[in-house]
């Protein structure tokens, strides 16, 4: 599983990525999280809010940080 | 086309979705669209990646705080994407400023004028 985090790295990015890894440490799952910064990749994707979760390469979220619990059920 | 990150601060973000159909009345759509970009009115995004279901511009048309629809005749595409998604917007459409399909030529004063216009509903 790979996991994407879209944001230019700013605090809501960051909480959004620490929930990700406690999600999937919660799941017990083995996936690879990746943030990707870059302004062109992220609006190449349509997300217009950051930060951004990706799943598999499906934009689950836009512009929120989701909670480990909700990340969790998304995995 | 600035991102609206919502990174550590409040902002609204509108986006703007223009149909770019194949008459003069679609142009006109997508002219508005671009010039309310460039004029700081919203961000203009792709409404075909809507319609094709893309899950970022879906998740996005979602979290946006106003998505705006201008569409270029009655047959209203924009307007019938985003219905069939649920995903809620404000609708426009140029034949409703007193543009004719396949008959006026869309100058820059008709440009202005329609962007204006818009822009004022929006704001308003």
């Amino acid at each position: 599983m790979k996991i994407q985090i879209l944001g230019s790295g700013c605090p809501k990015c960051k909480q959004l990525e620490a929930n990700a890894r406690e999600a999937i440490a919660k799941k017990g799952i083995e996936a690879e999280i990746e943030k990707v910064t870059d302004i062109d990749q992220i609006m190449d994707m349509g997300v217009m809010m950051t930060p951004a979760l990706v799943i598999d390469g499906d934009v689950r979220s836009v512009g929120k940080v989701l909670t480990p619990d909700q990340i969790a059920a998304q995995l | 086309m600035a991102c609206s990150c919502s990174c550590g601060k409040d902002t609204t973000t509108k986006l703007i979705y223009a149909c770019a159909g194949a008459a003069n009345t679609g142009y006109l759509a997508d002219q508005v669209a671009r010039k309310l970009n460039r004029e700081g009115s919203g961000d203009m995004t792709c409404l075909a990646a809507v319609g094709a279901d893309l899950s970022g511009f879906i998740q996005s048309a979602k979290n946006a705080d106003k998505n705006i629809v201008i569409d270029g005749c009655p047959v209203s595409c924009g307007k019938k994407i985003f219905e069939s998604r649920g995903l809620p917007f404000v609708h426009f459409v140029t034949t409703d400023f007193g543009v004719e399909k396949k008959k006026t030529e869309i100058t820059q004063e008709v440009i202005d004028r329609v962007t204006g216009e818009i822009c004022k509903a929006i704001n308003a």
